[in-house]
């Protein structure tokens, strides 16, 4: 039953992918945001395995040290070491970048493959509803809404962006899925009578794979940029500590001319972002079957 | 063809070249041809063997980047179009020569009427008021049989046939009497009837307007129906040239006479199965140094694998770039 | 009067939007919201008083009936008063939106025409050093959080560790030197963040339209490039330029706006939801919310008509 879709299908991709991979190779921002990238998943690793950054919480030194060897991005207002402080958050924007990137993008895939397949029917009709209500809640006030909601619940915030953020995702697999759907192996699986659900799931979203991993990275930015910001805002991240937090702290410490621990969050942060964003172009062009 | 006359458009050693990520691709490599006035000539081959480009490159619209002409000449009655500054070439553009393109349904801008379409071009190009140019494009309209013109000028693209585009194209074409009209595969996107009157159309035309035409197409029997001469084009070089006759009659390359033997035609006996020509076209970036035709070749020898041939006059009309054309 | 059907029409279509927004907020920041009770009482309260307070907030009532509640106070534009303040709602918006215009416009609209102006520039200049520079930069303005950009040019601009021309904080709209020293700051991080993720859209969009077979044939026929500029790729470019500005406008006023209020102390719409927000007042967000369908549905409509402007594929059905 497999011969017209598995003889159409793997050529296809492995075309797509093994292009992909020469042309990344060969994209020297890519590779060196990929470094990057690679390098703040080794400290958030690290924070995870309590190798480093233990003492965040602790206070060991007094208000606004300079930099020192011993405390190597100075002190805050309080006392506490800056850097590992800076580390310690690396943590939390992975966290809640990789949770919010990986269940969104699932989540949008899903809901997008079953809105784009059945097309023109009532179930299509309920998605594209859904979406379009959930793009029209102002952001700030879902995620309290959420939070209400949840009582207080750490994950409130996560909870938020994935209802938000896959509304995109499922846009862009929805219209992939329509273009698929009549495509000659998906037909022949149909005139064959392979069920939908088979057809959705083996033949049309592995097709839809390299939109997913452009999104994903595309939603893990955006999920980091919205927690340093609701954070700072009080509506993100309560117990631990985030760039964000890290940020509303200084606001104090600015105005009296301190600025380690807004430059250490804003910098790394920038970082972090402007890595994955080029990472995002490059795998953008390493994917893009339009260019040679 | 009137060997006493000038050539309308003598193509020198032409040469195309893109540079694309994975390298550079040489779409044209150093084509040679002429076109003389009032005549109808064929350009065919198959998809992907440089028709376009060739025609693009008459205009100076190839692409750039990523495209570029190389090297070589396009001289149109004594004046070189390569060398000329962009100002001088757009009088030249829906003027002296015209092109239209193979897909009428993205050709037009979709947000202007036909009409004012036309009516830029003939302002452009003519020195006509805007409301003479609308009387001549309505002109133009019935000339090429699209029915009560002075409605259909008003109307938007999306709202007409590709048949009827393909028209509109054809009149704004030859709304500015051009000598030259270059018409890349018009009729390849329409059904069978249109483009049976499309064709039609032109050569009715041709003989109104005293225009020369490069028919670009991939169709061997629209080139019998309507041209007086062929050119026959291959990954980029040209291959054979002759009279319509000879090109027919007598094809020299084993490329032309492959591709005629692959035209289905009413044949005494029935056959199981057209013959075609095996092998593939090499990519543009890792061409053979030898003759292109090689690997494909049925009568191939190890001179072809090593040295390139170039394009012979034989006795007739024929011109030919083989070391062993066809008797 | 056929574009008034049409009007009607689009507007009744709207409504499962507006139902469908209005029932979730409605849900999760009602229904399953704070309970008010034991802050308007105590904890010592009697079984009684418990009654009587959950009973004048509604609290007893069905979720249907309330639910319809919120529908009624939605279509009446009459949401209460404010539970923190006691002002009326009505009151409050129409104090506030307007700040919040003030504030927001002259950033929009440079973020947006500058970006358009940008992306012509690079798309025009396609692949060349022109196009990279502007794209680099696109990727920087993309990659810095709103919040660094608000900050930042908060100590180059205002404090004595910067040029300190502008005011810190807070909103005076007296005069217009007044506005113009309190604008700026805030506009210029709005600009500067927003320039990026537009500059790039709109690139994409204006270099699709450069590629267009129409563009190729207007060139064929000799058109001048400022003519094919113009009519083929401009006209073009202007249906999806449109759609964005217009459908950024509801979240911008809302959204955009809290972040630099909260931060700048500015009494916009933005701060007096972040307020309610962080104080639970429901009367407020449940206009909030509901006034943000009604610009998203408001929106729709409008591009609908704009579309028809511009695109002649596009006709009343
Ligand atoms: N814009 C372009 N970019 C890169 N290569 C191109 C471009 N246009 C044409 N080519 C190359 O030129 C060759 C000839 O193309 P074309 O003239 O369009 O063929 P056809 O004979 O089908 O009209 C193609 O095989 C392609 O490799
Ligand atoms: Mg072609």
């Amino acid at each position: 039953m497999n011969a017209p879709a598995a003889s159409a299908l793997p050529a296809r991709r492995e075309g797509l992918w093994s292009k992909a991979l020469h042309k990344f190779s060969r994209d020297r921002a890519g590779l060196i945001s990929l470094v990057i990238v690679l390098l703040y998943t080794i400290v958030a690793l690290g924070v995870w395995a309590g190798l480093w950054a233990t003492e965040w919480a602790d206070v060991t030194g007094t208000k606004w040290m300079p930099v020192s060897s011993e405390y190597w991005f100075g002190t805050n207002l309080i006392g506490q070491d800056i850097f590992q402080r800076t580390l310690y958050s690396t943590r939390t924007a992975f966290e809640v970048g990789l949770v919010v990137a990986v269940l969104a993008t699932a989540v949008g895939a899903l809901l997008g493959a079953v809105a784009g397949f059945f097309s023109g029917s009532w179930i299509d009709e309920i998605a594209l509803w859904l979406m379009g209500v959930l793009d029209s809640i102002p952001f700030y006030l879902f995620v309290a809404a959420i939070a209400f909601a949840l009582q207080d619940n750490p994950y409130a915030m996560h909870v938020a962006m994935i209802s938000t953020f896959w509304t995109t995702v499922a846009r862009l697999v929805r219209g992939e899925v329509i273009k698929l759907k009549s495509l000659e192996y998906v037909e022949a699986a149909h005139a064959i009578g392979v069920p939908e659900i088979t057809i959705i799931f083996r033949h049309i979203l592995p097709n839809t794979f390299h939109i997913l991993l452009v999104q994903g990275t595309i939603t893990f930015v955006a999920a980091i940029k919205s927690e340093v910001i609701l954070s700072f805002l009080g509506l993100g991240v309560k117990d631990g500590m985030s760039w964000g937090l890290m940020i509303a702290e200084s606001t104090l410490e600015v105005m009296a001319g301190f600025f380690n621990n807004f430059l250490a969050a804003s910098v790394f942060l920038f970082v972090l972002v402007m890595a994955f964003n080029m990472f995002s172009d490059a795998l953008q062009d390493a994917l893009d079957p339009k260019k040679v | 063809m009137n060997p006493d006359q000038a050539p309308l458009l003598r193509v020198r050693d032409l040469v195309v070249e893109f540079s694309t990520e994975v390298g550079v691709a040489r779409a044209i490599d150093g084509i040679s041809f002429d076109i003389y006035p009032n005549e109808t000539v064929g350009l065919v081959g198959e998809s992907g063997c440089g028709k376009t480009v060739t025609g693009l490159s008459i205009l100076g619209l190839i692409p750039s980047p990523p495209g570029k002409i190389v090297r070589g000449s396009i001289e149109l009655m004594g004046k070189d179009l390569t060398a000329i500054p962009e100002k001088e070439l757009r009088d030249i553009r829906g003027g002296d020569i015209s092109m239209i393109f193979q897909e009428p349904m993205t050709a037009l801008n979709p947000v202007f009427t036909i009409g004012n379409q036309m009516v830029d071009v003939l302002t452009q190009h003519r020195n006509l008021t805007r409301k003479q140019a609308h009387s001549v494009a309505i002109e133009m309209l019935d000339k090429v049989g699209i029915p009560a013109p002075g409605q259909r000028i008003l109307e938007y693209p999306h709202q007409l046939s590709g048949g009827m585009r393909q028209r509109v194209m054809i009149a704004m074409a030859l709304s500015c009497g051009p000598k030259l009209l270059v018409a890349d595969e018009p009729t390849t996107a329409l059904d069978v009837t249109t483009q049976a009157q499309v064709l039609e159309q032109i050569r009715l035309l041709q003989d109104e307007f005293q225009m020369a035409v490069i028919l670009v197409t991939h169709d061997l029997g629209v080139v019998a129906e309507t041209c007086d001469r062929g050119i026959v084009m291959y990954c980029g070089s040209i291959v054979e040239s002759a009279g319509i006759e000879d090109l027919f009659n007598h094809p020299c390359h084993p490329y032309t006479e492959g591709l005629l033997q692959s035209i289905p035609r009413l044949r005494e006996k029935p056959v199981d199965r057209l013959p075609i020509i095996p092998g593939r076209v090499p990519d543009l970036f890792h061409l053979p140094s030898g003759c292109r035709f090689a690997d494909r070749c049925s009568k191939v020898t190890d001179r072809c694998r090593q040295e390139a041939p170039v394009l012979q006059q034989l006795t007739g009309s024929t011109a030919v770039s083989c070391f062993n054309p066809v008797a | 009067m056929e574009t008034l059907q049409y009007i009607l029409r689009k507007l009744l279509t709207g409504i499962p939007l507006l139902l469908g927004v209005t029932f979730i907020s409605f849900l999760l920041m009602v229904y399953f919201g704070p309970d008010k009770t034991y802050e308007l009482l105590g904890k010592s309260a009697t079984p009684e008083q418990i009654e009587e307070v959950r009973h004048q907030l509604g609290y007893d009532r069905p979720f249907i009936a309330r639910y319809g509640q919120y529908l009624k106070e939605l279509a009446t534009m009459d949401f209460g008063h404010s539970d923190s303040t006691g002002e009326p709602v009505s009151g409050l918006l129409s104090r506030t939106i307007p700040i919040s215009l003030a504030l927001i416009t002259p950033g929009f609209v440079l973020g947006n025409l500058i970006a358009v102006l940008l992306a012509l520039v690079a798309a025009y200049h396609r692949s060349s050093w022109v196009d990279r520079f502007i794209m680099g930069f696109s990727v920087v303005g993309m990659s810095i959080s709103f919040l660094i950009a608000i900050i930042g040019f908060q100590i180059l601009l205002s404090s004595s560790y910067g040029l300190n021309m502008f005011p810190v904080r807070g909103w005076n709209m007296s005069t217009v030197g007044n506005y113009l020293s309190y604008v700026t700051v805030p506009t210029l991080a709005t600009v500067f963040v927003s320039l990026g993720y537009n500059t790039r859209f709109y690139r994409a969009v204006i270099v699709e339209e450069m590629t267009r077979d129409h563009v190729r044939t207007a060139r064929a026929f000799g058109i001048p490039p400022a003519r094919i500029f113009y009519k083929n790729i401009l006209k073009n470019s202007m249906i999806p330029i449109i759609t964005r500005v217009i459908f950024s406008i509801p979240l911008v006023v809302i959204s955009g706006s809290l972040l630099i209020e909260s931060y700048f102390g500015i009494p916009g719409v933005g701060k007096v939801t972040f307020d309610a927000i962080t104080t639970g007042d429901q009367p407020v967000l449940k206009a909030v919310v509901g006034l943000t369908a009604v610009l998203f549905v408001l929106a729709q409509l409008l591009t609908d008509i704009l579309y028809r402007a511009v695109d002649p594929r596009v006709t009343l059905k």
